[in-house]
């Protein structure tokens, strides 16, 4: 008998009695209000501050782009890596030194970035969550590997918490199709292993920098 | 079928090792008053969500529900998740788990591992294991990462080195990896960074755990706060994930409970910082999961002890725990400490040589009232005591036999019981004048002085009151 049967027959053995156990409803206790894009916007940059992060409201695209010129030079950055996507060849129009990580990129050239720039799907509210799609390895290590990580998303991707953003999250991530990952960054790496004390940028980025534009 | 004694559990006997810092009081001191702080911040977080309890309930009910169908859901899970590229491969025990995740290794031409944390691997003692096929396994949870380079073992399931000091840091990091001392929290971060950053680039493997599996989507997800586990499971070019059976819910749709459940009450966070719904290899990449079962089964089939599978290992029990803050980690002998472990130990390595941890509690239930997922702990220890105590066991001596047997003779009646309390304070009289004691007594005296005999007994008193 191999493995997978004898594990599946202690199972079934230990089971005997077969109890039965009602699957509960999924608890409504996050009671859905429809907030408006303002309200939604405040309430993220109060929960995205509460993890330490730091977040920039852009009037414009053209508005976020200075914003991102200004911090390359706060970082002393000549490049800027992006993933790319609508939003950040957008973001990035004219704008000099942008990387476009590629499929074929080694992690080590993905280390060497002093800044990252990847798009959010959505934005939580209620807990200043940014929900990231990544479906290549190097997409999902724009999220962790460059020092500080950028995130931009405008203000349709609002949600107002995660039970709302679940109900687009579900059915996509049921496509058999679907490879990578859903990530879910709430403010930057961050430990208290030692002594309980708070320390921000263990592994990951040391600065999560949103972008919110709209 | 129980599990094959690990090497670290050969001091099982509950309180045979206290956990020490590298210097000893001040480490378990350490150690009780960061559990008790951690309890107080992830309670006041608790305290704001008004339905907290709903919310427990239905983890707890999802829970049941899912070791009630367990077999079904594994299979359910292996089918959509195998469908997405992924490599499903299942387990009898740790042997057998670390014999797949070498053979893995080999197979991809593995030369050193990163590793986030799981628990699992602790259970296989995966470290040691591929270190004696030649192969590295660097530990890259900063907590574990500490313990690694100690040479030591977790004293907690969510702050492993929960007993280190600052300083502890400084002199291990100077010791093993030639830093410059310091006791500073920001500076010694930064190295544990420097250094690991290049082990994650050049790894071959990344080994996480599991949180959830899903059997509807066919996906795991993974959660952390440092960025380890990103990074391990998306630097190298082959990720294994090891999940314990239980660890299958039937559908994504309670993944938000689940999640708002754990970040509160392990680290009284919202959510975690970096939570990863892995739903199969990226391109040009390699995901397996390895299903373990390791004595689960055992808990399975005690149905009184079958919801303590539904553990998510938040550690809240840990740092509410009154024993476990004295006593700490180690003193558990296996993995899984607190009172958790009390219940998981017994059950995956045996009656006989972790029958005592149950009875390594108060009773007091601070527990189960603040388990997430609602885990009867305190009435799954006393149903486990006397499990230890009916079922024949060669660890029980004949001594341990004899006094009870005593006990229930001189407590049967009146008579008897003032005769034996008599006998009693006499004895203890006489015993402290004994430079030795025999037997039991001997070697329970030899590291403590014999009680005091108290004032007049209660019925005395009661008799000269009235
Ligand atoms: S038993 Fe409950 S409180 Fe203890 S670690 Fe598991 S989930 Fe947390």
């Amino acid at each position: 008998m191999n493995s997978r049967d004898t594990v599946l027959g202690r199972i079934r053995n230990a089971l005997a009695d077969r109890p039965v156990e009602e699957l509960p409803p999924v608890p409504e206790v996050w009671p859905e209000t429809n907030p408006d894009a303002e309200t939604m916007a405040a309430r993220f940059a109060q929960e995205l501050d509460a993890v330490q992060g730091e977040l920039h409201r852009c009037r414009s695209m053209d508005d976020a782009r200075a914003k991102l010129r200004g911090l390359m030079k706060e970082f002393g950055a000549s490049a800027i890596g992006a993933i790319d996507g609508p939003v950040a060849r957008e973001v990035t129009e004219g704008l000099n030194g942008v990387a476009w990580v590629a499929g074929d990129w080694d992690p080590n050239r993905i280390g060497q970035l002093p800044l990252g720039l990847v798009a959010a799907d959505y934005l939580l509210a209620d807990t200043g969550t940014c929900v990231v799609a990544n479906g290549t390895s190097q997409e999902r290590l724009m999220c962790y590997l460059p020092p500080a990580c950028i995130v931009i998303a405008k203000t349709d991707r609002l949600r107002e918490h995660l039970p709302a953003a679940w109900k687009e999250i579900g059915p996509r991530a049921a496509d058999p199709a679907l490879c990578g990952e859903f990530v879910f960054i709430t403010g930057p790496s961050r430990t208290a292993d030692i002594e309980k004390i708070l320390i921000l940028g263990v592994h990951g980025p040391k600065r999560l920098i949103v972008l919110l534009v709209g | 079928m129980l599990v094959k004694m690990n090497t670290h559990l050969q001091g099982a006997e509950f309180l045979k090792a206290k956990t020490p810092g590298l210097a000893e009081p001040a480490g378990s001191k350490a150690l009780g008053e960061s559990a008790e702080r951690s309890a107080k911040n992830n309670q006041a977080v608790v305290d704001q969500i008004r339905d907290w309890q709903e919310w427990r309930e239905a983890a707890h009910r999802v829970k049941r529900h899912a070791v009630a169908n367990l077999d079904k859901l594994l299979v359910e899970f292996e089918r959509n998740i195998s469908a997405r590229g992924v490599t499903v491969l299942w387990a009898k025990d740790a042997e057998e788990a670390n014999r797949l995740v070498i053979g893995i290794a080999k197979e991809h031409n593995v030369k050193s591992v990163v590793k986030s944390k799981t628990m699992v691997s602790e259970e296989m003692e995966l470290n040691h294991a591929l270190a004696d096929e030649g192969i590295r396994a660097i530990e890259t949870d900063l907590g574990e990462y500490l313990v690694q380079l100690a040479g030591q073992r977790p004293t907690h399931i969510v702050t492993p080195a929960m007993h280190l000091s600052a300083e502890d840091c400084g002199k291990l990091f100077a010791e093993k990896l030639g830093e410059p001392f310091t006791a500073e929290h920001r500076a010694l971060t930064d190295i544990a960074r420097r250094h690991l950053r290049e082990e994650y680039l050049q790894a071959g493997m990344g080994i996480s755990g599991v949180n959830f599996a899903l059997a509807d989507t066919g996906a795991i997800a993974v959660v952390e706060n440092e960025g380890n586990a990103g990074l391990s499971t998306s630097a190298p070019p082959v990720h294994v994930a090891l999940m314990g059976i239980e660890k299958v819910i039937p559908s994504i749709d309670y993944l938000p409970v689940f999640w708002n459940l754990l970040g509160r009450a392990a680290t009284g966070q919202k959510l975690t910082t970096y939570t990863h719904l892995i739903h199969g290899p990226t391109p040009g990449r390699k995901l397996y999961v390895i299903i373990l079962d390791n004595g689960r089964t055992n808990l399975i089939a005690d149905p009184h002890t079958r919801n303590a599978l539904g553990c998510i290992r938040c550690g809240a029990c840990l740092n509410n725990c009154p024993v476990y803050r004295r006593v700490g980690g180690w003193a558990y002998g296996w993995v899984y400490p607190g009172p958790i472990g009390a219940i998981i130990t017994p059950m995956l390595v045996g009656l006989d040589p972790a029958g005592k941890l149950p009875f390594a509690s108060s009773l007091c239930g601070a527990c189960a009232e603040v388990c997430p997922v609602k885990v009867d702990i305190a009435h799954e220890l006393v149903h486990l005591r006397h499990r230890a105590v009916n079922e024949p066991s060669p660890a029980r001596s004949i001594w341990e036999r004899l006094m009870w047997k005593g006990w229930a003779f001189a407590m049967a009646g009146p008579v008897r019981y003032r005769l034996t309390m008599l006998g009693v304070r006499i004895g203890v009289r006489v015993a402290k004048f004994l430079p030795w004691h025999p037997l039991q007594l001997g070697a329970w005296t030899r590291g403590r002085e014999l009680p005091k005999v108290p004032g007049p007994a209660f019925r005395q008193l009661w008799k000269e009151k009235r």
